[in-house]
């Protein structure tokens, strides 16, 4: 129907990077869980092993999607001691990967060896359900989950099975299917899976950047001229 | 022992005759008398350097949690009252901000190094300024007076021993100094903060939010204001709370033990 459509790439790489590294951080030390026994008096006596998470020291984090947003993500996640970085997706991205040594593998071998995983992958018929039983199944009991991408990227029947059945550790998610999920949903019931309301990009700057971008691409279509950005369809 | 307890007092001492060696977990020893240890003949040994990584971790934990809302957000998100997810919630980004450091030990320059990967601008106060080159490996600027870093930081973090020194070096004047949008984070000791004037702070948004995982006492008692504040976030004194980490404690007090007990020189002796 000839309509044009414009959107706001770019500007909000650093809020959503630093919002999907602040949730896998949350995670893997189980700082929701740990503020709740605090307010909740479940804290009684300290015992050595009680709260205890994952740290990222000597860590393999595996990468899928390394675009901006996974480049953004890798380049923050490096100095707490990452000692490997993996990536998958659909092809190489040999500049993008130099700055972080990280090495190009297939989605399975991403999945047996890591110990993190971040998703900051775009949703495509390739991506659709890609994190899926076969996916879960292939990673580290002691590995933690992170989706800052879509909800579709992952089955969530699968992805609560694995949690339930301890295949991995802990999942933080800050997009589902639906938002919000129903509230009878059984990922909502696990205590190893922080969900977040969608807010990789819910900084005052950055929404302010995106809608000032997004009025001035809305004026120069109105006007029949170049968007600052315009999706090619 | 783990986490401060049993209270080494003279009773204590006086009944455990053969005492040689008090192994304490972590790096902390302000909760151990060292001079009346000492007047018993017994030595005290810490596990210094292997929580610094993990509780520098937990220091950036909380400032992206308290900045991006986290804790909020996920309460949000699970709630059987949400409905949608309003477009116009909002947080502060970590990127790009000014984070002050108050103690540059090794912790505090773990720190420095994590926080720079999301380009903050760091400013640092400790008793000593740092060598040239480490400085510039982080970017960290340092300044001389406190009031200097508390005026100009958007996030402050405390990452200092508790000494009488320390104790209660951040009261209301330095809270005040504070920009009204400022966080102020403790992964260092309860009582380096005057606990009252954080509370009244915040009560009256002198200052934006805290995030500690260090209270006085620990825990706190359940009807304490701190609890019931939205704008702030609590943690158990994790700091260390990785069964890596936790695990190599328990061996380096066996290490200083086993020394100590033999007679030789106790590794990690304080």
């Amino acid at each position: 129907r000839g309509i044009r459509v414009g959107y706001t790439p770019d500007v909000l790489t650093d809020a959503t990077a630093e919002l999907s590294v602040a949730l896998l951080l949350s995670v893997c030390r189980r700082l929701p869980e740990a503020a709740e026994q605090v307010k909740g008096g479940g804290w009684t006596t300290w015992k050595p092993l009680w709260m205890c998470g994952y740290g990222l020291s000597n860590s393999t984090v595996g990468i899928i999607g390394l675009g901006r947003i996974g480049q953004a993500v890798a380049r923050r996640l490096k100095p707490f001691g990452v000692k490997k970085f993996l990536y998958t997706g659909s092809g190489p991205k040999p500049e993008g990967a130099a700055e972080f040594g990280a090495e190009f593998v297939p989605l399975t071998r991403l999945a047996e060896e890591s110990d993190f995983v971040v998703v900051t992958c775009a949703l495509t018929p390739a991506t659709q359900g890609m994190c899926n039983k076969d996916f879960f199944s292939r990673m580290k009991k002691t590995s933690v989950f992170v989706n800052t991408s879509r909800g579709a990227v992952v089955n969530q029947e699968d992805l609560y099975d694995a949690l339930a059945q301890g295949q991995i550790a802990a999942a933080g998610l800050d997009v589902t299917t639906p938002e919000p999920l129903p509230t009878n949903h059984p990922l909502l019931s696990l205590k190893n899976c922080v969900i977040l309301p969608h807010i990789g990009s819910a900084t005052y700057a950055t929404r302010n950047t995106m809608a000032v971008l997004a009025a001035n691409n809305l004026l120069a279509g109105l006007r029949g001229e170049p968007m600052p950005h315009e999706l090619q369809l | 022992m783990w986490y401060h307890k049993p209270v080494v007092n003279e009773e204590l001492l006086q009944s455990l005759p053969n005492l040689r060696i008090v192994a304490s977990s972590g790096v902390g020893i302000d909760h151990l008398d060292l001079k009346l240890l000492s007047s018993y003949g017994v030595k005290v040994s810490n596990t210094p350097f292997v929580v610094s990584t993990d509780t520098a971790d937990l220091g950036m934990a909380l400032m992206l949690a308290s900045s991006r809302r986290l804790v909020e957000g996920y309460e949000m998100a699970i709630s059987p009252d949400t409905e949608y997810f309003p477009a116009d919630w909002l947080g502060a980004e970590v990127s790009g901000a000014t984070l002050g450091i108050v103690g540059m030990g090794t912790i505090g320059y773990k720190v420095a190094e994590r926080a720079k990967a999301f380009e903050m601008k760091i400013l640092y106060h400790n008793r000593s300024q740092r060598k040239k080159e480490e400085e510039s490996a982080v970017g960290a600027v340092y300044c001389k007076k406190i009031d200097d870093l508390l005026q100009q930081s958007d996030f402050v973090m405390l990452a200092v021993n508790l000494t009488p020194q320390t104790h209660k070096l951040i009261g209301k004047r330095e809270l005040e100094l504070m920009k009204p949008t400022a966080t102020l984070i403790n992964i260092s000791r309860g009582l380096v903060v005057d606990q009252d004037a954080l509370v009244e702070a915040l009560q009256k948004k002198i200052i934006k939010a805290a995030a500690l995982d260090v209270t006085y006492p620990e825990p706190l008692p359940r009807d304490h204001p701190l609890l019931k504040l939205k704008n702030v976030i609590i943690t158990p004194h994790i700091g260390s709370a990785t069964k890596k980490t936790r695990r190599i404690m328990m061996e380096e007090m066996i290490e200083s033990i086993q020394a100590g007990l033999a007679g030789l020189p106790v590794p990690h002796e304080v």
